[in-house]
C-alpha cells in the first residue's frame, strides 16, 4: 500500500503531469492563474504565503500523504500548473470500438474521458462506459500484482516460472492458444502472433461476447473476405435496420450514432433528414429512434429480409423469395420501403444484427443489389471492432474438451462467464496444462487460472488500435500504474524472453510498419509526436476490393410453427454494461436503462399483451424454463416488445458484482443492492447455445410461467406517457404539452409545426427582477430529434461533478441522484408505441420557484444567469425541490460515504462533494465556465461555445446539446432558440427557463392531424402508472 | 386574599350578572369558594394511580418518539419516506396539524373573550396550555425535517458572522418562522397573565413549602386590591386583542406555504381561510377531547357542563361547513379555472392512489361533524367524543392528502413518485403526542385547569337574580333534567 502511495502523485515520465500536493485547494490555485504574471504586490504576497501554509496544513491534515510530496516541486515538471487540467489524446478502452478519448488529468491523476472531438470516428463523443471505465482505474478490487496459484508473487517469479513453463510446452510440441476478444492493437497483436509463432502448435482464438460473427462470416460465404464492413451511416439516406441496436450497442455505437446524427440535421442550411426503419423483436434504443418500427418475431428477421431482397431484386414472389410465412401487413410495408430503397441505390443501408447466416447473406444481397459497397459500406477498408470468430472459439472448447490444449493464455476476457451456456467452465479450463490469465480483477476465470498476470487499465498503458482499416491512434498512459500490473504486450515480450518496455515495442512496431503507411512526408518522429498529440492518423492502403461472388440463396428453411404457449428468448446487451464487463462499476449499474428506466438488476422484459396473457405486472417473478436451464426474473412490461419474446440483459450476475452486498447508506431500513445470492440480476447465459458456429443470442421454445413472488425493480420512472391516465383527465388535458413532437412532412410546411396553441404568458413579476444578465447569459437547447436516450450525458455529469451512487434500495425509494436524468415517453397504443427521450435538468430559470422559497438564501440567481446552489448555506428544508416544477433538484437524504482512499482518486477537484442534508442539482457546470472566463480573460479573448462545454454536451455522441451564450447572437445555442422548433418546457407557468428544446420531428410520411388523433386517443402504455 | 374579584356592576365583562331564565353555566350552586376548593383539591391531593399511570404512558411514547427523531438526526432525513419528489409528507403535514390544534385555544381565550363568551371561562385555561403544547409540538417538525438541524438558527434574521448573507424574507419559510414565534410568545403570555390570579390562591392556601415560594414567585406579588385587578383585566383585555389577528395570521401564514408555491394543488387562493376554518375545527375537536377526559377523569362535571359541550359542537358544525364548502369550491375553481394540471390533482386526489386519504379525510371532517346537527347527539358526550376524535383524524389526513397528493403527481409524469412513511416517522409522530399528553398531565396536576378566578365571574351565587332553590323551580327544571338524564 505504502509502495503505491509513492506512485499516486509522482507523473509518468512520458506524459508529464501531476503535482505534489494533492488537497490544495483548487480555487485559490485559480487565482494564481488570473493573476497576470510578474505583478506580485503586498497583498498578493500575503495570499500567497496564506495559501502556501493553508495548502501544506491541509495536505498535512489528509494524513495519507507522505511528507515529502506537499514540498513543491524542486524541478517543475514541464507544462504543468497545479491546480489546471491536462489533457491526452488517448483510445477509450471501456470497448473495442475505439473511440478518441481525451484524458483530464489533474494533479498528475485523470478525472475524467471525454470525446475527442476531432477524432474521425466517434467525432467528440463518448458512451456511458467508456466515461465510467475512469472508475475501473481507480477501482480498490482490481488485481494489483501478480499471482501464482493464488499466491501474490513478483514479477520477476512470475516470468521465471511461465518462462520454464512455456519452454517445456515448447520442447513438448504441446498445444498453445491466446484467447482473446478482438485485438484492434496492430503491435499487440503483432506481439501475439510472434509469441504464438515460437511454438509448434500456436493459435490465437478471438472471441466477442457480443458477438457479430455471422456478418463476418456471411462476408467470407459472399464476398470471399471474413470482414465486418464500415458502414456509412451517415452517408445513407435511407436505413433498414433489423435486429440491429446501431445506436445502442452494435459494434461501434458512439461513432454510429455520431454518423446517423450527421445525416439528420434540421436546422442546417439545407435540411435533411435520413429515413430510418427498424425491424426488431424488442424495443431497443434505435427502435425508439427509428421513423418506423415494426414489431417481427426474432426468427422473422430472415423472412422479412428475403422479402425485401425479393422485392429489390425483382424476383419477389419466386423461390427463393417466398413471402409466405410474413403477415399481410408486413408485406405491404416492405413494399412501400423496397420502393424507398430502390430510389435510393447507392444512399440506403440495409443492416442485421442477427447471429443468423442466412438472414447475413441476405442482407449482404441486398446492399450489393442496392450497389451499396464502397458507397454505405465499405469492405475495403473494412472495420476491424468485431473479429471474433465463433467457429474457432466452439473448436477451442472442443480441444479443451479433449484435452489438448497445453497452454492458454487468457487476455482481457472472462471466459468463464462470457461463453454462453456454461461451455467453458472452470473444469473445462482446468483441462488445460497451463492456464494464464491476464485480466484486470479477480473473476470467474481467474479462480481457474494458475497464473494471474493482470494487465494494465487502459488509462495505464501504452498501446495503439486500429479501429477500421486504415485509421489508427495511439493510446498513451495518463498516470504511472496505480498497482504491480503490467501491460500484456511486456508481459508476452518476457515470456518469450525478450523482455522490452511497452513503449519501445510500440515504437519500434511504428517506426517498421505503421510509419511506412503513413500519408505524410514527414519525419517519423514528427508523425509519432503529432499522432501522439492528435491522437489518431490516418493511413494509406486496404484491402482489396472484394465483389459478390455469386452464391446461390438457399431456399428457406421451413419455419416450425411457432407453439402458441412457447416464448423465445432474447439476450440484449444493455447500454452501459454491455456483455458484462463493466458489471463492476456503480456508475454503470446505477444508469437508468435508456428505455426501461430500470437500474442495478436484469429483468424479463415482456410486451403488455404476454404480460397480460400471463397474468403479470411489472415485478412479479417469472420462471423462464429452457429444459436444460431455467432463471427466475421479475417481468418489467416493456411496450413495442414482441409478443412471444421474453428478453433478458446480458452481463449480470457475475461474482465482480457481489461488492455492491453493503453499497449505500446504512441505516437498519436499508437493503442490500445485490439479490438473494449475493449478486446483481441473474445471468442469463447459461440458456444460451453455441450453434452452427454462432454464438445464438435467441432461444426458442421456453416457457415463461409466473411464480407468484415479487421483487421491486429499482425503477426511477414508473409513470412512462406524458398522457395522464384517462379516468384521471380533466377535459384535454389528457396529453401534457411538455414535449413536441411533429413529422417531417409538417415541419417542411412549418418550422413551429407540432407546437400547441401558445399561452399567453404573463408578463409581470410579484418581485422585480434584479438581475438583467448585461455581460453572459448562460442557456442550454436540446435536440430531441438528435438526443437518443444514450444516457452518455448521465454518466458525464455523474463523472464531472462527484454525483454518488446510492445502490438499489435508494433507486427504489426514488432518491437516485443523479443531476442530469433522460425522461422517456411512450406515446400510443399497447404495443404499438411511440417512443421520445427528453435529457431533463436544472432548467436555470430566469424567475425560479425554488429561488423564492429557499428561507437561507442557499439558491440564488447569478448575474448570468444561473441558479446557484449554495450548498454552504443549505439547511436542507427541501422546500426548493418541492416548488421545482421540473423535480431536477437532489437531496443528499444521507452521507454518501466516500471511504477508500483509492476510489476517493476519481474526484474531481473542482467540485464539492456534498455533505448530508444539502440540496444539490446541475449547475451548469459552472467550475467549467469559471474556468474559461478566467482562461479568456488570460488570453484576452471572447469566451466561445467551444470554451464553455458542459460535461453533458461534451459527451454527447448526437451533438444534442448546445450550450452558450444567450447574449451572443452568434452562438450556437441563439440560433437553436431563434430556430422554429425551440420551445421551452411548461412555459405557461412563467419560469423562464435557459433550457430551450427543439421539436422532435419523426421522418413519416403520416400527417399532423393523424398524428394529433393518435395522441388525443392515446391511452396507458401498459398499465404501468403507478 | 385570593382571587375573588371585587364586583362593581358593569365593571368588568367577566361580572356580568346571569340571565335568570337560562341553564347556569356552572352547576352545583358553587360559591366562590367552592370554586377554588374545587380547583385546588386537584392539586393539592396526591396524585392518583391514574394519573402516574397516565403519565408513565404518555412520557413513555414521549421517550419513543425521541429516540426515533435521534436516530434520524444521527443517520439523516432518508430514515423517512420522503423522496426526490415528495420532499415533505408525515413532518410538515404533522407541523400544520399541530398548529391547527393550537388554534382553539386562541380562539377562545382571545376571540370569545373579545366576544363576550362567558362559557369560555371553563375551558380557556386548557384550550390555551393545549395551545402551547401543541404549539411546542409543531415547532419540533420545521425543525427535525431540516436536513442538517444542527443550523436551525440561521433562518434567524439577527447580526451575524455568516458574511453578507441575510436571510430571504420572500420565502414563506420565514414568514411561519415569525408567525409562529410570535403566536408562541404571545399565547404564552396571555396564558401566564390569566394564571397568575389563580397562582396566588394556590400561593395563599399553600403551606409554607417549595410550592409556596413557586406559586409566589410566579405570581409576582399579586394582592387581590382593585387596583391590580383593574391592571390585570385592563392587561388581559389588550393581550386579547393581540392574540386576535393571531388566530388569522398564522395559520394564514402556514397556508401561505403551499399557496405560494406553483405546485398545483397548493397554488390556490382559498388556502388562508380554508386553512384558520380548518384550524378551529380540529382545535375545538381537541378541547372537547381532552375536556371530556379531564372532566370524567377530575370530576369537573360541575364546571364543563353539557352546555359547554352543546355550544362546542355547535362552532364544530359551522367551520366543519366552512370546510366542506372550501373542499367543494376547490374542485370548482379547478374546473372552472381551465388549467389541466390544477384539474388532474383533484381528480387525481379523489381517484388516484392517495383516494383512500382523501375519502377518509371527506368522511371525517364533512360527513360525520353532520351527526352533531341533532340535539340528541350533541347531548351524548360518549358520541361526542368519539366524533372529536374522528375530526382530528380527518383534519390530520387532510394536511396529508393536500402536501403528499399535490407533490407526488406534479407536471412531469416522469418523476410521479409514490411515498410511503417508515417506521421513524410514525413513532416520531406518536411521540408528538406522547410529548402533547406528557405536558397535558402535569399541567392538570400542577396548574389549576380551570380558571378559577374567571369561573368565579359567571358563578350565579350572589347574584341580584335569587339563586335557585335547592328544590328547583319549574322553569329549570325540564332544562336540568334532560342535562340529568345525559350525564347518568
Amino acid at each position: 500500500m505504502r509502495q503505491h502511495e509513492k506512485h499516486y502523485w509522482r507523473s509518468p515520465d512520458e506524459a508529464s503531469g501531476g503535482s505534489g500536493a494533492h488537497c490544495g485547494d483548487a480555487r485559490d490555485v485559480d487565482a494564481w492563474i488570473e493573476a497576470p504574471p510578474g505583478h506580485v504586490n503586498r497583498r498578493d504576497f500575503l495570499k500567497a504565503a496564506g495559501f502556501a501554509l493553508s495548502a501544506a496544513a491541509t495536505a498535512g491534515g489528509c494524513g495519507k500523504a507522505p511528507e515529502q510530496h506537499v514540498l513543491p516541486y524542486l524541478n517543475h515538471p514541464e507544462g504543468t500548473t497545479p491546480g489546471r487540467a491536462a489533457f491526452y489524446a488517448s483510445v477509450c478502452g471501456a470497448c473495442e470500438a475505439g473511440c478518441g478519448a481525451l484524458v483530464k488529468c489533474r494533479d498528475g491523476r485523470p478525472i475524467k474521458i471525454e470525446g475527442l472531438p476531432e477524432h474521425p470516428l466517434s467525432r467528440g463523443g463518448l458512451c456511458a462506459a467508456g466515461q465510467a471505465a475512469l472508475l475501473g482505474l481507480y477501482d480498490a478490487q482490481r488485481l494489483r500484482g501478480a499471482r501464482i496459484e493464488g499466491r501474490d508473487t513478483p514479477w520477476s517469479g512470475v516470468d521465471q516460472a511461465l518462462r520454464a513453463r512455456f519452454e517445456e510446452v515448447r520442447r513438448a510440441g504441446g498445444a498453445v492458444r491466446v484467447l482473446s476478444r478482438t485485438v484492434t492493437s496492430p503491435t499487440l497483436q503483432a506481439s501475439i502472433d510472434r509469441f504464438l509463432e515460437t511454438f509448434a502448435d500456436g493459435a490465437h482464438v478471438v472471441y466477442d461476447p457480443l458477438s457479430v460473427a455471422a456478418i463476418l462470416d456471411a462476408h467470407g460465404a459472399t464476398h470471399g473476405a471474413r470482414v465486418l464492413p464500415r458502414y456509412r451511416f451517415d452517408r445513407a439516406e435511407v436505413i433498414v435496420s433489423v435486429e440491429a441496436d446501431f445506436l445502442g450497442t452494435w459494434i461501434s455505437p458512439v461513432a454510429f450514432t455520431a454518423a446517423y446524427s450527421a445525416g439528420r440535421r434540421l436546422d442546417d442550411n439545407g435540411p435533411k433528414m435520413s429515413y430510418h426503419v427498424q425491424f426488431e423483436s424488442r424495443m431497443s434504443l434505435t427502435g425508439t429512434k427509428a421513423d418506423e418500427r415494426r414489431r417481427i418475431a426474432p426468427d422473422e428477421a430472415s423472412s422479412v429480409l428475403r422479402a425485401l431482397a425479393g422485392r429489390i431484386t425483382g424476383e419477389a414472389g419466386q423461390s427463393p423469395f417466398s413471402e409466405d410465412s410474413l403477415k399481410a401487413e408486413l408485406r405491404t410495408s416492405l413494399e412501400a420501403l423496397a420502393k424507398r430503397l430502390l430510389d435510393a441505390r447507392g444512399r440506403s443501408l440495409v443492416v442485421c444484427g442477427s447471429q443468423d447466416a442466412e438472414a447475413q447473406r441476405l442482407c449482404n444481397l441486398i446492399n450489393e443489389a442496392l450497389g451499396n459497397y464502397g458507397k454505405t459500406l465499405d469492405i475495403r477498408r473494412p472495420s476491424m471492432q468485431k473479429q471474433g470468430n465463433d467457429a474457432a472459439l466452439a473448436g477451442l472448447l472442443r480441444e479443451l474438451e479433449e484435452g489438448r490444449v497445453a497452454a492458454l493464455v487468457i487476455i482481457g476476457l472472462n471466459p468463464v462467464y462470457e461463453i454462453p451456456g456454461g461451455a467453458c467452465s472452470a473444469e473445462l479450463l482446468r483441462r488445460a496444462g497451463l492456464v494464464v490469465y491476464c485480466g484486470e480483477r479477480e473473476d470467474e476465470t481467474a479462480a481457474a487460472a494458475q497464473f494471474l498476470c493482470p494487465d494494465h487499465h487502459f488509462l495505464e498503458s501504452w498501446l495503439d488500435a486500429e479501429p477500421v482499416s486504415g485509421g489508427v491512434a495511439l493510446r498513451q498512459p495518463a498516470l504511472r500504474p496505480l498497482f504491480q500490473t503490467r501491460s500484456v504486450l511486456e508481459s508476452l515480450h518476457a515470456w518469450m524472453g525478450a523482455p522490452a518496455d511497452a513503449y519501445d515495442t510500440l515504437r519500434a512496431y511504428w517506426r517498421d510498419h505503421v510509419y511506412p503507411r503513413a500519408t505524410t512526408a514527414d519525419s517519423f518522429d514528427t508523425f509519432w509526436n503529432r499522432t501522439l498529440h492528435d491522437g489518431f492518423a490516418r493511413l494509406r492502403g486496404g484491402l482489396a476490393q472484394a465483389s459478390l461472388r455469386d452464391v446461390p440463396v438457399p431456399d428457406p428453411l421451413p419455419v416450425p410453427d411457432p407453439d402458441p404457449a412457447a416464448f423465445t428468448l432474447t439476450a440484449y446487451p444493455k447500454v452501459g454494461l454491455l456483455d458484462g464487463r463493466h458489471a463492476y462499476n456503480p456508475w454503470l449499474q446505477e444508469l437508468p436503462d435508456p428505455v426501461t428506466k430500470v437500474t442495478w438488476d436484469n429483468y424479463a422484459c415482456l410486451s403488455v399483451a404476454a404480460a397480460k396473457r400471463l397474468g403479470v405486472r411489472d415485478g412479479d417473478v417469472v420462471r423462464i424454463d429452457a429444459g436444460d436451464a431455467a432463471l427466475e426474473l421479475p417481468v418489467c412490461v416493456q411496450p413495442g416488445q414482441h409478443d412471444r419474446v421474453v428478453a433478458v440483459a446480458l452481463g449480470y450476475g457475475q461474482t465482480a458484482t457481489a461488492r455492491f452486498a453493503g453499497l449505500g447508506p446504512d441505516w437498519f431500513g436499508k437493503r442490500a443492492s445485490v439479490g438473494e445470492d449475493g449478486l446483481v440480476g441473474k445471468d442469463v447465459g447459461p440458456l444460451l447455445r453455441i450453434e452452427e458456429g454462432l454464438v445464438r443470442y435467441e432461444r426458442r421454445g421456453v416457457t415463461v410461467t409466473p411464480t407468484g413472488t415479487r421483487v421491486e425493480l429499482a425503477c426511477t420512472q414508473t409513470h412512462h406517457t406524458i398522457t395522464v391516465p384517462p379516468r384521471l383527465a380533466p377535459a384535454g388535458g389528457l396529453r401534457r404539452p411538455i414535449l413536441h413532437e411533429t413529422t417531417l412532412g409538417a415541419f417542411a410546411k412549418d418550422p413551429k409545426a407540432g407546437h400547441p396553441h401558445a399561452h399567453h404568458i404573463f408578463e409581470g413579476d410579484l418581485y422585480p427582477d434584479d438581475h438583467p444578465k448585461r455581460g453572459h447569459h448562460w442557456g442550454m437547447a436540446v435536440d430531441l430529434t438528435a438526443c437518443t436516450g444514450c444516457g452518455a450525458c448521465v454518466v458525464a455529469c455523474q463523472a464531472e461533478n462527484n454525483v454518488p451512487v446510492v445502490g438499489r434500495d435508494e433507486v427504489r425509494r426514488k432518491r437516485e441522484m443523479h443531476w442530469l436524468r433522460i425522461d422517456r415517453y411512450y406515446s400510443g397504443e399497447g404495443d404499438d408505441v411511440d417512443v421520445a427521450h427528453q435529457p431533463m435538468m436544472c432548467q436555470h430559470c430566469d424567475n425560479a420557484s425554488c429561488e423564492n422559497v429557499c428561507p437561507v438564501l442557499a439558491t440564488v440567481h447569478t448575474e448570468e444567469g444561473l441558479n446557484a446552489q449554495v450548498y454552504n448555506r443549505c439547511v436542507g428544508t427541501r422546500y426548493c425541490a418541492n416548488n421545482c416544477a421540473y423535480k431536477v433538484r437532489r437531496f443528499n437524504w444521507f452521507t454518501y460515504r466516500h471511504d477508500d482512499p483509492v476510489e476517493n482518486l476519481v474526484l474531481n477537484p473542482d467540485v464539492t462533494v456534498r455533505s448530508r442534508g444539502v440540496m444539490e442539482k446541475c449547475s451548469f457546470c459552472v467550475q467549467r465556465l469559471q474556468e474559461a472566463k478566467i482562461e479568456a480573460k488570460r488570453l484576452g479573448v471572447k469566451v466561445t461555445d467551444a470554451m464553455t462545454q458542459p460535461a453533458c454536451q461534451q459527451s454527447c455522441p448526437a451533438g444534442a446539446i448546445a450550450f452558450g451564450d444567450m447574449n451572443d447572437p452568434e452562438s450556437a445555442v441563439s440560433k437553436r432558440i431563434a430556430s422554429g422548433r425551440a420551445f421551452r418546457v411548461l412555459d405557461e407557468i412563467n419560469q423562464r427557463p435557459s433550457v430551450t428544446y427543439l421539436t422532435l420531428v419523426r421522418n413519416r410520411a403520416s400527417d399532423e392531424a393523424e398524428n394529433h388523433g393518435r395522441d388525443a386517443h392515446a391511452t396507458e402504455g401498459s398499465g404501468h402508472h403507478g | 386574599m385570593g382571587g375573588t374579584p371585587m364586583r362593581r356592576k358593569g365593571a368588568g365583562i367577566m361580572a356580568d350578572a346571569q340571565a335568570p331564565l337560562r341553564t347556569p353555566w356552572i352547576l352545583g350552586e358553587k360559591r366562590p369558594i367552592d370554586v377554588s376548593n374545587d380547583i385546588c383539591a386537584l392539586l393539592e391531593r396526591k396524585p392518583t394511580r391514574l394519573w402516574w399511570a397516565a403519565l408513565l404512558a404518555s412520557s413513555t411514547v414521549l421517550l419513543i418518539g425521541m429516540l426515533a427523531i435521534g436516530y434520524q438526526m444521527a443517520t439523516g432525513i432518508g430514515v423517512w419516506g420522503v423522496n426526490r419528489t415528495v420532499g415533505w409528507a408525515f413532518d410538515i403535514t404533522n407541523f400544520v396539524f399541530w398548529i391547527g390544534i393550537g388554534h382553539a385555544g386562541t380562539l377562545i381565550s382571545a376571540i370569545l373573550f373579545l366576544f363576550r363568551q362567558k362559557w369560555r371561562t371553563s375551558v380557556n385555561r386548557a384550550a390555551e396550555a393545549m395551545t402551547l403544547f401543541a404549539v411546542m409540538c409543531a415547532g419540533l417538525f420545521p425543525l427535525i425535517h431540516m436536513g442538517r438541524p444542527w443550523l436551525f438558527f440561521w433562518i434567524f434574521p439577527y447580526p451575524n458572522y455568516r458574511g453578507p448573507l441575510w436571510v430571504n424574507f420572500r420565502s414563506p419559510l420565514v414568514w411561519d418562522f415569525f408567525a409562529i414565534s410570535t403566536y408562541f410568545t404571545i399565547s404564552a403570555m396571555f396564558w401566564y397573565v390569566g394564571l397568575i390570579p389563580d397562582l396566588a390562591t394556590i400561593r395563599d392556601r399553600a403551606k409554607a413549602g417549595l410550592r409556596k415560594k413557586i406559586m409566589a414567585f410566579f405570581s409576582l406579588g399579586w394582592n387581590g386590591s382593585y387596583r391590580t385587578w383593574i391592571r390585570y383585566e385592563v392587561v388581559y383585555l389588550l393581550l386579547a386583542g393581540l392574540a386576535t389577528p393571531l388566530v388569522v395570521s398564522v395559520h394564514t401564514i402556514v397556508s401561505w406555504d403551499f399557496a405560494t408555491s406553483i405546485i398545483p394543488g397548493w397554488h390556490t387562493t382559498i388556502f388562508p381561510p380554508y386553512f384558520v376554518a380548518g384550524a378551529i375545527f380540529s382545535g375545538f375537536a381537541m378541547v372537547l377531547t381532552l375536556m371530556l377526559i379531564a372532566r370524567k377523569v377530575m370530576g369537573l362535571e360541575d364546571y364543563f357542563t353539557l352546555r359547554h359541550v352543546d355550544a362546542m359542537c355547535k362552532i364544530i358544525i359551522v367551520t366543519g361547513s366552512i370546510v366542506g364548502l372550501a373542499y367543494l369550491t376547490e374542485f370548482f375553481t379547478a374546473a372552472y379555472s381551465g388549467n389541466p394540471y390544477e384539474q388532474f390533482v383533484f381528480l387525481n386526489r379523489a381517484m388516484g392512489p392517495y383516494a383512500w386519504a382523501y375519502w377518509i379525510m371527506v368522511t371525517c371532517n364533512v360527513v360525520s361533524p353532520q351527526l352533531l346537527w341533532f340535539r340528541r347527539v350533541r347531548a351524548n358526550l360518549v358520541a361526542v367524543f368519539a366524533l372529536s376524535i374522528v375530526v382530528n383524524i380527518g383534519m390530520w389526513f387532510e394536511r396529508f392528502v393536500i402536501i403528499v397528493t399535490s407533490l407526488h403527481r406534479d407536471y412531469l409524469p416522469s418523476s410521479w413518485a409514490d411515498y410511503t412513511p417508515t417506521l421513524i416517522e410514525i413513532l416520531t409522530l406518536l411521540g408528538t403526542f406522547g410529548l402533547f399528553f406528557t405536558c397535558f398531565i402535569l399541567f392538570c396536576r400542577f396548574l389549576p385547569v380551570i380558571a378559577i378566578a374567571e369561573v368565579k365571574g359567571v358563578l350565579t351565587h350572589g347574584r341580584s337574580a335569587p339563586p335557585l332553590p335547592h328544590s328547583q323551580s319549574d322553569k329549570t327544571r325540564h332544562a336540568s333534567e334532560a342535562f340529568e338524564e345525559a350525564r347518568t
